[in-house]
């Protein structure tokens, strides 16, 4: 393949991945995925009801892999010529909608669920906030998939970059490397920072406040639609930034570098990104420590 | 993750006995009869291999609803991943030893057999050298990888309209649609209690989802499998999935009405007190 | 047909065996290397990344299986790769979970400190092992640490790069044996989450790194993948290709 033609795809790869890191992170804010929806669990437990979405399907890795592994069985099925040869783009985009209707559909019934199972702490299933945010949770779900489709068909199709695992394998895989990154950056901000506002900024969660989420909005109740809001400034193009980075230096490596020492090339640039990355949070480290300084209420003898 | 009462089992009204029984019978009943019927050239009844993977859903699912109410440490999805890894390797090599000695039937019972005693090596592995010490784990990881072995072979049959390793593979494995197939069951058997933790989960309303997660895996493998056998076989595993998760899951609807009682509202502020 | 015996199999694709094993291996070390704080971490609760310990040494390792794969495809075209050639695949597979785990770790880093106003700090010793800053004075009151210090985060490379190692190895392994690459690379994420899931019941789902001392139950799960890798390896090369069941081989 053409060097230029190569690069160009990488970076077509690299600008989907950032759309759907940053679409598939507010999905699970608004749905309170993973990990931070051990809090809202927590809440009617510890005596808050809310009204904040509580869905979790599975764990954010596997429920993306499905998604994208539905996405792209379907747009697989699609385009084989003994159905109809559908162009790849129609062929993904129909893909990417059944998936996000299997998205609704679970998210549905854990939140039907779970709220079901917390009756005695006065947890109510409340169907206005099913209704409102399912939509928006299924539409995030839709452009994450279909980008990660998208990026999965580029890396099959054999006149682009032919990768030669089949395409929803890949599709799994990328599915899977998504909601692994979307629940390690982007939910922090989320689990972190969003759900426990009423506290003062700049530590974490004191275990003594598990469970006490923020319940009430400027006016009124909170309501996911509000985390979503507050998310997209931050945590979902952080994971979009992260899951951007990832596939775009990735491949961006292996592109370019293969020929180079007989593939050993590649091999090198990847271990100086990493170099450059460890030396970079190195320096974020040391700014953090300096900028915020020690915790005043640290009673012990260790000098800062 | 042990909200479902820490450190007790599970309370049940059918007991695993009968959900097993149920998931292995009618698991290798509708697989054999699907396999025996497109072998006589009628593939029309090959969407009972996947009624078959929809039973063999509800058993891994009743079997991670009884391990996942002992804690164990990382989180309901870990145990189904584990033994649907296994269960995957197991249904494979079932079929493939089918392929080799030239007895195709015998294929799901290998695979079963196998993941069972995997299974059972695995648990004790988890339970003596690393000492999770959880009573349920040997039987419940027999259990979770026998069901994906169900589930993935009949699904994989009913996509392949066979169950001759060589189509097998060059349909559903080639092609990919494995992994649909793959993480649809394993989230079909990880779903359904992950989703209704907490302490008023109840058995019936969880396996009634169960039944309606393996349809929908049951949807999807039909979709597929239009693409690679008769349409019209493609079409009515489809629209049979369709309708099984259909009743399903206005019965779920239905049990949650139930369980939430009075707590079932259109709209409304936080109850009364927490405002 | 007949020829195919499991018995014959099984001696011919001994190194395979072998060959798995010690990518299973290498896998269980790698979890181990991971700092994965759990749902705590997600809080800024718990030092390490915010998620479960499985989740994040599949997407790492199998991020890496893709590099992998696709470097087997290149360098195949050649012939089937030799031992040279596996080193070089497997270590781009490696190199893949690397990056895909040091991004994941440096992004998470950006969130604790611009999002969430924390510095980087461990609980689980007074100094960082690696840069020697003390890190009792900047854990959060009510926490057990937050973020990713430095020498988590080189752990968690470390981490990356035995996962990846350990799934692309699987993959060769599998390839030779059948040469299918579908077949090989859904048994190789078979075989990842087994022995994923292994170590991180041995770890009970959260591990600062190498300095936890969590680390020292190590050898209880290299006992425990071993034994599950090998049972997963001789079921896994006994599964004959295509081609030698229909060409006959």
């Amino acid at each position: 393949m053409d060097p230029a033609m190569g690069m160009g795809l990488v970076a077509l790869m690299g600008a989907a991945a950032t759309v759907a890191g940053c679409s598939e992170d507010l999905e699970s804010d608004i749905g309170s995925q993973s990990n931070p929806n051990s809090q809202v669990q927590l809440a009617a437990q510890v005596g808050y009801p809310h009204r904040i979405f509580n869905k979790a399907i599975s764990g954010e890795p596997p429920s993306n892999a499905m998604y994208c592994a539905v996405g792209a069985g379907v747009a697989m099925v699609l385009m084989s010529e003994s159905v109809m040869s559908a162009s790849p783009l129609i062929a993904i985009a129909i893909g990417a909608f059944v998936a996000a209707l299997l998205n609704g559909v679970f998210s549905t019934t854990s939140y039907l669920g779970r709220n079901a199972s917390q009756t005695r702490f006065n947890q109510y299933v409340y169907l206005d906030v099913l209704r409102n945010q399912i939509l928006s949770i299924m539409g995030h779900a839709y452009i994450a998939t279909f980008c990660i489709v998208l990026i999965s068909y580029v890396m099959w199709n054999q006149n682009l970059i032919g990768h030669p695992f089949p395409f929803p394998v890949i599709a799994l895989i990328w599915g899977l490397c998504v909601g692994a990154i979307g629940s390690s950056t982007g939910d922090v901000h989320y689990g972190a920072e969003r759900e426990f506002q009423d506290f003062k900024f700049g530590s974490g969660l004191n275990a003594a406040d598990s469970g006490n989420i923020t319940r009430f909005a400027e006016a009124g109740v909170r309501s996911s639609m509000d985390n979503a809001w507050f998310c997209s400034k931050f945590g979902g193009p952080a994971t979009g930034i992260a899951f951007g980075m990832v596939v775009f230096l990735d491949n961006w490596r292996s592109t370019a570098f293969t020929e180079v020492l007989n593939g050993w090339g590649a091999v090198i640039a990847g271990l100086l990104i990493v170099l450059l990355l460890v030396v970079y949070n190195r320096k974020i480290e040391t700014y953090a420590r300096k900028k915020y300084g020690p915790f005043p209420e640290y009673a012990g003898d260790i000098e800062a | 993750m042990s909200a479902g009462g820490p450190g007790g089992e599970a309370a049940s009204v059918e007991t695993a006995n009968q959900v097993d029984a149920k998931g292995i019978g009618i698991g290798l009943v509708g697989i054999y009869i699907a396999a025996i019927a497109a072998d006589a050239d009628i593939p029309y009844l090959i969407f009972l291999a996947g009624i078959g993977a929809v039973f063999a859903t509800k058993m891994g699912a009743d079997a991670v609803r009884r391990v996942c109410s002992y804690g164990i440490g990382t989180g309901v999805p870990s145990i189904g991943m584990l033994a649907l890894g296994m269960g995957l390797i197991s249904a494979m090599f079932g079929l493939a030893f089918g392929a080799m000695i030239g007895v195709s039937y015998v294929g799901p019972i290998v695979g079963l057999v196998l993941a069972i005693a995997i299974g059972f090596v695995v648990g004790t592995l988890a339970n003596k050298i690393i000492k999770l010490n959880i009573p349920v784990m040997e039987r419940c990881l027999m259990e979770i990888a026998g069901a994906g072995v169900l589930v993935l072979t009949g699904l994989s049959v009913m996509i392949a309209g066979s169950m001759d390793f060589v189509v097998i593979s060059e349909k559903v494995i080639t092609t990919g649609y494995i992994a649909p197939v793959f993480i649809l069951g394993a989230l079909g058997i990880l779903h359904p209690f992950n989703a209704s933790l907490g302490p008023d989960e109840t058995q019936d309303r969880t396996m009634v989802h169960a039944l309606s997660c393996g349809a929908i895996a049951m949807m999807i493998g039909g979709v597929c499998s239009i693409a690679v056998i008769d349409p019209v076989a493609g079409i009515i595993s489809t629209v049979i999935g369709l309708a099984i998760w259909y009743v399903t899951f206005m019965g779920f609807v239905k049990l949650v009405k139930r369980d939430a009682g009075a707590g079932w509202v259109g709209t409304g502020l936080l109850p009364p007190g927490a405002m | 047909m007949s020829d195919i015996t499991i018995v014959g199999m099984l001696m011919d694709n001994l190194p395979s065996i072998i060959g798995i094993i010690i990518g299973g291996i290498c896998i269980a070390v790698g979890v181990h290397f991971v700092p994965v704080g759990g749902a705590p971490a997600a809080m800024a609760q718990a030092t390490g990344i915010g998620t479960g310990t499985v989740q994040l040494a599949a997407g790492s390792g199998l991020t890496g299986l893709l590099a992998a794969g696709y470097m087997y495809m290149t360098l195949s075209a050649a012939g089937t790769p030799g031992i040279t050639e596996i080193v070089l695949i497997c270590a781009t597979g490696a190199v893949g979970a690397m990056i895909m785990i040091t991004v994941t770790m440096l992004v998470g880093n950006w969130v604790y400190i611009y999002g969430v106003g924390v510095p980087p700090a461990s609980a689980k010793r007074d100094y960082d092992p690696i840069t020697g800053d003390p890190q009792a004075p900047y854990v959060a009151p009510g926490t057990v640490g937050q973020g990713i210090p430095t020498v988590c985060f080189v752990s968690g490379a470390i981490g990356g790069l035995l996962g990846g190692l350990g799934g692309s190895l699987i993959y060769c392994m599998l390839m030779w044996v059948n040469g299918d690459p579908a077949i090989s690379s859904i048994f190789a994420i078979g075989v990842f989450l087994v022995n994923a899931v292994l170590p991180s019941y041995n770890i009970q789902g959260t591990i600062e790194g190498f300095h936890d001392p969590k680390f020292k139950r190590l050898p209880k799960a290299i006992l425990a993948c071993f034994i599950a890798s090998l049972l997963c390896g001789i079921i896994a090369v006994t599964i004959p290709s295509v081609a030698m069941l229909t060409g006959g081989s």
